[in-house]
């Protein structure tokens, strides 16, 4: 078999750590139809997305100190037994099989990133490079996994995601061809608290901009999967392009506290729309995946640089960053589902009152009231946003055309307010990473 | 230091945009207060008459259960938001009732002494409301409709 040049193994191996890391997040979009499929509350489906990243986190650092032992093994057995779980999760009986098949790998795809860094330092021959590849790789794949997932979901169902995913991961396996053998390595280093400790933060934060968000465009908004897709991938373009030109910035704390301020301030912009609509979410996904590029890749630079036994730093990045993500997501999940509740009973008044104010026959508004209550109770059990305009707009009546405005318009502003909060909180998160990025700056000194 | 002044600037502006444009206050309107006076607005016809009964009626009975207008609207909907309501603010059926009719009889003193009805039709206003469950009500309105 010939050996694979390096070029083409370090785009494998940026394969792999995509595909993984893009598992964080790639069955949000499909959540709605999972929560149909499986008949769960919103919270406990939460789970299919904390469970992968959870063991993921868990799991980084041994399989990181396992990993620049025998960098070829671990890769190779995991990327095996990472596709298996996959396939395995798109034929679920049950959401409990599918959380743990989730968990299942989330340890199996720890193994895989962290054994592809080190393999990275061999294919590049340079630990700055190899740790700049994996850091733009695991970025891409976060950010492009909602909108990969709604495609998928649309065109092929929920499962398709999984089923895709082993092939691809198996073609990763490509990347061991004529890998040569590595003496033992010396022990590593203690790892980079405070970039650690950051990362974890803007991970949290990064929760509303990758999950939330989604859900905001197709359950709230009522966007087709596909459509969310593409509208999310505002934000991977921007984190590729702002990677592209942050080089230029240093220090890298710098570039670091640039990439916070500015996922806070597009989370910040997100929580305090100004009007439901696609469009409103543009500048400030511009700004999250711009802060997300900088702020990334400034951290795992710094978690990275000068230290010995890169692999298992990268263990400790990747573990910062998806208990970031487990973070954020029991975090905000409570708070999301609250606001949801109670700005569902707050629509539902204002609805009410839009209807007993509206101009149509006084008669009528009994009727038309209870239209709509029997919509929003059949939507609600269904798990999705009635369309009230649909209810109420079905004559050939400018007042009746207003009224079905006027309802939708409330229930807009319910839906995205219900957000709101979330949004806040995750936008806090971010600025709080300022702190350990602030008090770390001299830890590195580059 | 100057990446973090462009950050902090470009984020600046966005965020003080979305607030400028009303991002704070997008929010579901806030619902009327039951208990502030409001005007009787000399409705014309039958339809806006007892619009404004029902209306003034409701107000009068979510005052005195300290709830919005629209939620005693909401809780008179069906059977099991009913049931919900009695439950959530401990009262009974009965009581419920007796807060509509109340209001409802009420609301009709004030039509006929702003002129809005006059004392026949008041008359046989009251004794229809006087008579027949919410549920019948309501369902009576809806059925003028088509008359």
């Amino acid at each position: 078999m010939q050996p694979l040049g390096s070029r083409n193994r370090i785009a494998l191996l940026g394969l792999s750590v995509g595909l993984v890391l893009a598992d964080s997040s790639v069955v949000t979009l499909a959540l709605p139809k999972i929560l149909v499929q499986f008949d769960v509350e919103v919270s406990t489906l939460a789970w299919a997305l904390i469970s992968f990243n959870l063991a993921l986190a868990l799991a980084a650092v041994p399989a990181a100190a396992l990993a620049r032992r025998r960098p070829v093994g671990v890769f190779g057995v995991s990327t095996v037994v990472f596709a298996a779980a996959s396939l395995a999760c798109a034929f679920s009986p049950t959401f409990g099989v599918l959380v743990g098949l989730r968990a299942v790998q989330g340890v199996a795809g720890a193994a895989v990133v962290v054994a592809a860094l080190d393999l990275l330092s061999e294919a590049t021959g340079a630990d700055a490079s190899a740790a700049r590849i994996w850091a733009l790789a695991g970025i891409v794949g976060a950010s492009v996994g909602p909108a990969i997932g709604g495609i998928l979901t649309q065109l092929f169902g929920w499962e398709s995601i999984f089923v895709l995913q082993a092939p691809v991961a198996l073609v990763g396996l490509l990347a061991l061809r004529g890998v040569q053998a590595r003496p033992v390595p010396e022990p590593a280093e203690r790892p980079q608290i405070a970039a650690n400790a950051a990362l974890l933060l803007v991970s949290g934060a990064l929760v509303a901009a990758l999950f939330l968000l989604v859900i905001l465009l197709i359950n709230g908004w009522r966007l087709a999967p596909l459509a969310a897709g593409l509208v999310v991938t505002i934000m991977p373009l921007a984190a590729i392009a702002a990677t592209r030109l942050a080089r230029g910035i240093s220090p890298l704390w710098t570039r670091a506290a640039s990439g916070a301020i500015l996922i806070s301030g597009g989370l910040a912009a997100l929580a305090w729309l100004p009007h439901a609509g696609v469009v409103w979410t543009i500048l400030p996904q511009i700004a999250i995946g711009a802060g997300l590029g900088l702020a990334l890749s400034a951290l795992t630079q710094r978690a990275l640089a000068g230290r010995s036994g890169q692999a298992v730093h990268g263990g400790w990045t990747i573990a910062a960053r998806h208990a970031g993500i487990v973070l954020g997501l029991l975090l905000l999940t409570p708070i999301f589902t609250s606001d949801l509740n109670r700005n569902e009973h707050e629509a539902l008044a204002a609805g009410t009152a839009a209807v007993l104010d509206s101009r149509i026959s006084p008669l009528d508004k009994i009727g038309v009231a209870r239209d709509v209550l029997v919509a929003v109770d059949r939507a609600t059990a269904e798990g999705r946003i009635p369309d009230v305009r649909a209810v109420v707009d079905h004559r050939d009546d400018s007042a009746y055309a207003d009224l079905g405005n006027a309802l939708q318009d409330q229930l807009d502003r319910a839906v995205t307010n219900a957000f709101s909060r979330s949004f806040l909180v995750s936008a806090l998160l971010s600025l709080l990473a300022l702190i350990p990025i602030v008090l770390g700056r001299k830890e590195v000194g580059i | 230091m100057r990446a973090i002044g462009y950050s902090t600037a470009a984020v600046l502006v966005l965020v003080g945009l979305y607030l400028a444009l009303g991002g704070a206050s997008y929010a579901p309107a806030k619902v009327a207060d039951p208990c502030a006076p409001r005007s009787w607005r000399s409705p014309q016809g039958f339809e806006a008459v007892a619009e404004q009964i029902v209306l003034s009626a409701l107000d009068g009975a979510a005052c005195q259960l300290h709830v919005s207008r629209e939620d005693m609207v909401l809780a008179l909907a069906n059977p099991d938001s009913r049931q919900q309501f009695v439950r959530e603010h401990n009262i009974s059926n009965a009581e419920l009732e007796s807060l509509v009719h109340t209001g409802l009889t009420r609301s009709i003193d004030d039509a006929q002494n702003a002129g809005a009805l006059n004392a026949t039709l008041a008359g046989i206003l009251r004794g229809v409301v006087g008579n027949l469950p919410i549920d019948e009500l309501l369902n009576l309105l809806q059925r003028l409709r088509g008359l």
